[in-house]
């Protein structure tokens, strides 16, 4: 089951600027902050303001002048036309709005939230500049996004439960709902503004039946970190958690499609989808967590457990050497751009630089690309032509 | 032609008086009545947990707790093929029921019509000269409301068998509730009509 997958080490050169593949990266400088963001953001794990090396946003298109999130100059990739993308919607039952965005949230420290939550339990992790928070996946599970403000900044922190996907977005004056379509198994989104969908992996406005002719452009997007309660509480432990509070009634202790902890019913590795998936490719199976890393020029996945097993794991991004590193703190991976082919190495715990410097898995010396947790099968099915880097 | 609807309608009146005397045959019954609160309250408890309203989270707590929402609203906003949302979420003992006016309406209309096959079926096998009753008949046409229960996405039947859900499949499910009244009601009428009153 476990295929070879494409080599590692030295990358192939593809005729791209490199000026030009940064940029439609939307890498930053790791100053001040915990890594890069792929566009605007000061890192991947801030919705911070837009920074060295990270390309402008948008703010006079016609659908941010009506309202509508902040989009990106430069446009993830799509695995179809956004036209076909439309085709390949279907309901998954709910109507719109049937599954209840949380547009006012409130939170509680992590001394109450222990009453709620088991130290494994997962929480979907966001690390401000002056607020760190932590979204319990027993409650976003019946929720899917909460349009939340943090440092000042609309955001809005999303979980799709059928793809294992939690995603930061940035979302302006508007809020987002759950349109009650899927794609690819993966949760559909809409803005409230100009009622575009958004399919949440994608991040890019496809045509909808509500809105037949967004612009076809990427939302600014930020690292929302998937760890456990107990490894996030230990590394902020001032962190606020979201609270059952929400405003609706919901039963927090029941997950409807399986649980995490331990893991069992649909999240289990070698279960099926519930919707026809947009890919066949078995080279793992269905629901393995790989963390994904895409741009325009290309896209990578990285098999957890391996990155858990060798803590650094060398691929190629759009023909350009990247590193995935390993977060035992946090059980997280980070993927580094390296298109200068700086050495690096795992010993110890440390990641070692050609100088012998030595760096933690949060700080190497490089431009942070957005990555995150996604399902295989999710993940193929986006970006079918992804290299995979598995055990 | 004209005859033959007369006679039609004749038939269903009769069918419907027939099965209305045999209800009130099945209230005057203790036996009958016993059985029709058995059957109402069972199937009730089971479709409130196949649709997710009633379930068991564990804990120890013997504490009755009670959270209600502050807007209201909630209770008619549709959050799936006959589902609504809730208004209260009420804790005792490990059991957590989410307290939905409308999906309590759906299931008690559910829930009394299996009763009442249920009580019928029972007096059609006891009364003396009755034949050609199915008892599991009244049970069998409250099945497919059983099967309407729904995570946030897609049915909760298919994640337990495993199987695919498609734009067809999810279509057909939005039928369940009113096919499992129609089926109900239709059972109810034809083992009614099999009751004779006068024999019990």
């Amino acid at each position: 089951m476990f295929l070879p997958v494409r080599s590692e080490g030295t990358p192939m050169r593809q005729p791209v600027d490199r000026r030009a593949f940064l940029a439609a990266l939307g890498v930053t400088s790791l100053a001040g902050c915990l890594g890069g963001g792929r566009d605007g953001g000061s890192g991947p794990d801030t919705p911070g303001a837009v920074t060295e090396g990270g390309t402008k946003t948008t703010g006079g298109t016609d659908d941010v002048a009506r309202g509508g999130p902040p989009t990106t100059d430069e446009t993830l990739p799509l695995p179809m036309d956004p036209e076909a993308i439309q085709e390949e919607a279907v309901s998954g039952g709910p109507p719109k709005d049937g599954i209840p965005s949380i547009d006012e949230p409130s939170f509680v420290e992590a001394d109450e939230a222990v009453e709620t939550l088991d130290p494994d339990d997962p929480v979907f992790g966001l690390a401000g500049e002056a607020e760190t928070k932590a979204y319990p996946q027993s409650i976003l599970v019946s929720h899917e996004i909460c349009n939340d403000v943090v440092d000042g900044r609309p955001v809005a922190v999303t979980y799709c439960p059928l793809t294992g996907t939690a995603m930061g977005f940035d979302r302006g004056e508007t809020t987002f709902g759950v349109s009650g379509r899927l794609v690819n198994n993966n949760l559909i989104m809409y803005d409230r503004a100009t009622e575009s969908w958004w399919p949440q992996v994608l991040a890019t406005a496809i045509p909808g039946p509500w809105n037949p002719e967004p612009s076809v452009r990427s939302l600014r997007e930020f690292r929302v970190v998937w760890t456990t309660f107990a490894r996030w509480r230990e590394a902020h432990p001032d962190t606020a958690v979201l609270s059952r509070d929400t405003g609706f009634a919901k039963n927090y202790d029941r997950d409807p499609y399986g649980s995490y902890n331990p893991r069992g019913g649909y999240y289990l590795p070698e279960s099926g989808t519930m919707f026809r998936s947009l890919s066949d490719d078995d080279r793992l199976p269905p629901k393995t967590v790989v963390v994904g890393t895409r741009a325009a020029a290309g896209a990578a996945a990285f098999e957890k457990d391996r990155l858990r097993e060798e803590r650094l794991v060398d691929g190629e991004l759009g023909g350009d050497l990247v590193h995935a590193v390993y977060d035992p703190t946090l059980d997280t991976g980070y993927v580094y751009l390296n298109p200068d082919g700086a050495t690096f190495e795992y010993h110890d715990g440390k990641i070692v630089g050609a100088d012998g410097a030595t760096y933690t898995p949060a700080s190497l010396p490089l431009d942070r690309v957005l990555a995150f947790d996604a399902m295989w099968f999710a993940w193929a099915g986006f970006y079918p032509e992804t290299t995979l880097y598995a055990r | 032609m004209l005859g033959d609807a007369t006679t039609a309608g004749s038939n269903v009146r009769g069918h419907y008086f027939r099965t209305r005397q045999a209800l009130g045959a099945a209230s005057r019954r203790r036996d009958s009545r016993v059985v029709f609160l058995f059957g109402t309250i069972g199937y009730l408890l089971v479709y409130l947990v196949t649709v997710g309203d009633l379930a068991y989270v564990g804990g120890p707590s013997s504490e009755i707790t009670v959270r209600t929402v502050d807007d209201l609203s909630r209770a008619v906003a549709s959050t799936g093929f006959f589902r609504f949302g809730a208004v209260a979420v009420v804790s005792v003992a490990g059991l957590t029921y989410i307290l939905s006016p409308l999906n309590t309406v759906v299931a008690l209309l559910l829930a009394v019509l299996v009763g009442a096959n249920l009580s019928l079926t029972y007096l059609g096998l006891v009364q003396p000269r009755a034949c050609g009753l199915e008892a599991s008949t009244g049970v069998l046409a409250g099945v497919p409301a059983l099967l309407s229960g729904a995570a946030c996405c897609g049915p909760t039947i298919l994640l337990v068998i495993g199987v695919q859900a498609s734009a067809t499949v999810i279509a057909g499910f939005q039928f369940l509730v009113p096919l499992a009244v129609a089926m109900l009601v239709g059972s109810l009428f034809l083992i009614g009509r099999q009751v004779d009153p006068q024999l019990l």
